[in-house]
């Protein structure tokens, strides 16, 4: 606790006062091409979602809208379980997704009796099993093949990330921690980062037109403290840290899980693939990743680049050359 | 634990979202393959036969560069935030298609306006204008090249499996250029460069054949724009290179066209 009270008793660093209007337009123009010294590179830090132990709280969403100040999204009803955020997007960093596996058909046989399943007790006959005081039990605990998933969302912070690949500003960069971060003063919303990120992270803010996402607390981690989100995570299912240290404890966890009978708990992201980098915020899961509204088998779009230039320069040469061949040849006299 | 098979949460919904690109990227694109197609079809002839296309080439660098200056207005404009639109130029990322078109773009634009001035104005040195023009070339290359490597280079769907969507797009561009040249030859009275644009129209209509087809089959378009795009590209300017009166229709066939098929590009990841 202290940690938090000593950034605030530190203050910021005042701005430059702006000169008139014409120094106003020069900062403007001027500013995006000064440059800073690069901090130096620090352990690449991330999060594991041990998504097991989601309850569903969304105290993590709360603390990332508190912490970076972001606007409500409408309290909107999506008509999806639990899930009144809908999606990642400019405004909501983090998204607390809902699955909910239950087998309603067998569970309405089990608890209607004689409603159309013919597989239960009639109520008669189950008042008879009940208790000696007749009464039916209330027992509305899901059988254990019914189950709820859950799973807090947020950018991936991919090692090799598409967004920043594509960012034709140079707003997004990897900071000192590895972590894939939007410069807010440089983003003139372009939008390309929203058409390169394969996990449907980015969007375009509707207040001032610049693309956002989760700066993984840069600032924070800049004063030595833990992202908000993982910091409100009452049940350890968001766990910060360095990627190498997260990416042992998550493979434990694994094994636990599946000495326990759990036997499709997996990473996902953990490990680069043929098509993808490692993710610096990867996840346990129950379930398939698409379950979860994550890609399968996400792939960067840039393993295509260098054949897509390739097809479309030798088109482009050959009508050139067509073009010219016909310019040379055609209309001569003889 | 067995999950319920019904249980698929959000495994019906696509994953990415679609970038805020509508009609004025449309637009861009268009406009992206009119004033590059233009101006490297002119080029090329004007290198080619200076005597020919001399007339043709006074019209077609200022044509190219308003159309240039259009379509830098559309992009300046769809940015999120247009005050910003210099922040482009900070960095060079050629690994990152849309700043190596910004670029591209930039330096295409120096030349294209120095051959329009020189066209408007009537200076035509010896070595200034074939100059300008070996200088502009290759921009104006790779500015129509980066357009489909832009878009096939993302997540989107539709998009991200167009593997030959910039050998359509370039190959498209030059048709158009060669199509608008030929009307504006034919319109001028520059009988000779007529001719020649004919001819290339109708084989640059013909090399972009096998590029539109694997796109139109990798990209999925609806029956409806394959059918427009088909008749508007390719058969009708086939059709009409035989009749020179009608090189203003095959024109218009062409851009129409187009920008049929650009307007299917840009929306396609609306609808998923
Ligand atoms: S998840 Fe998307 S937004 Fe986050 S780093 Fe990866 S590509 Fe970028
Ligand atoms: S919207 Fe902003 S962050 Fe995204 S690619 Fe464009 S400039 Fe970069
Ligand atoms: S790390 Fe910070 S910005 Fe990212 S989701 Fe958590 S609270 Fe929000």
């Amino acid at each position: 606790m202290a940690a938090e009270f000593d950034v605030t008793a530190r203050g910021s660093p005042a701005a430059d006062p702006p000169p008139g209007i014409l120094g106003k337009v020069m900062r403007h123009l001027l500013h995006p091409f000064r440059r800073g010294t690069p901090p130096q590179p620090q352990p690449a830090t991330g999060f594991y979602t041990d998504t097991s132990v989601c309850i569903g709280c969304k105290a993590c969403e709360v603390a990332c809208k508190q912490w970076n100040q972001l606007p409500a999204d409408g309290f909107a009803f999506t008509g999806n379980s639990y899930d009144n955020t809908g999606a990642l997007s400019a405004e909501s960093w983090r998204h607390v997704k809902f699955v909910e596996q239950f087998d309603v058909l067998r569970s309405l046989r089990e608890r209607v009796p004689g409603n159309g399943g013919g597989t239960s007790e009639p109520l008669a006959e189950r008042a008879e099993h009940s208790p000696a005081d007749g009464r039916l039990s209330l027992d509305v605990i899901p059988p254990p093949a019914d189950r709820w998933l859950m799973m807090s969302d947020v950018c991936k912070h991919c090692a090799a990330a598409p967004c920043q690949h594509a960012c034709p500003t140079g707003a997004i960069v990897y900071n000192e921690f590895g972590n894939v971060y939007i410069q807010p003063d440089i983003c003139n919303g372009c939008a390309y980062c929203i058409a390169a990120c394969p996990f449907g992270v980015i969007t375009r803010s509707h207040f001032d037109g610049h693309a956002h996402k989760c700066t993984l607390c840069y600032d924070r981690q800049k004063d030595g403290l833990v992202p908000a989100c993982a910091k409100a995570c009452p049940t350890a299912s968001i766990q910060f840290g360095p990627v190498a240290e997260l990416r042992e404890r998550a493979a434990k966890r694994v094994d636990e899980l599946k000495q326990r009978g759990h036997a499709a708990a997996h990473l996902y992201g953990n490990q680069r693939t043929e098509a993808y980098s490692e993710l610096h915020s990867f996840y346990l899961l129950l379930d398939r990743p698409a379950v979860y509204g994550l890609p399968d088998d996400p792939v960067n779009p840039w393993v295509h680049m260098r054949g897509d230039y390739l097809r479309t320069v030798a088109f482009g040469l050959a009508g050139l050359l067509l073009t010219l061949a016909v310019f040379l040849l055609a209309g001569r006299p003889a | 634990m067995t999950p319920s098979p019904t249980a698929t949460g959000y495994a019906h919904r696509e994953v990415t979202k679609p970038p805020n690109w509508h009609g004025l990227v449309v637009w861009d694109v268009m406009l992206n393959a009119v004033t590059t197609g233009v101006f490297l079809v002119a080029a090329v002839g004007d290198l080619a036969r200076p005597t020919a296309f001399a007339p043709v080439a006074a019209w077609a660098y200022p044509l190219a560069l308003a159309v240039l200056l259009a379509d830098l207005v559309c992009l300046v404009l769809d940015l999120g935030n247009p005050l910003r639109f210099h922040h482009m130029l900070r960095v060079f990322k050629p690994s990152s298609p849309m700043s190596l078109g910004v670029w591209c773009l930039t330096a295409y634009s120096l030349p294209l306006t120095g051959l329009a001035a020189c066209a408007l104005f009537g200076w035509r040195t010896e070595w200034l204008h074939p100059a300008l023009l070996v200088v502009a070339l290759p921009f104006s290359f790779g500015s129509a090249a980066y357009k489909g490597v832009l878009f096939s280079t993302t997540a989107q769907p539709g998009w991200r499996d167009a593997r030959w969507l910039g050998a359509y797009h370039v190959t498209s561009a030059l048709a158009i250029g060669a199509g608008v040249l030929w009307a504006l030859a034919e319109w001028l009275g520059a009988s000779e460069a007529a001719g020649l644009l004919r001819w290339a129209t109708a084989g640059l209509i013909l090399l972009g054949v096998y590029p539109a087809v694997r796109f139109a089959v990798e990209f999925r378009a609806s029956r409806v724009v394959m059918v427009v795009v088909t008749v508007l590209s390719f058969v009708l300017p086939l059709v009409l290179v035989a009749t020179p009166q009608a090189a203003w229709v095959a024109a218009v066939a062409l851009l129409v066209g187009g920008y049929v098929a650009r307007s299917a590009l840009v929306h396609r990841p609306h609808r998923s």
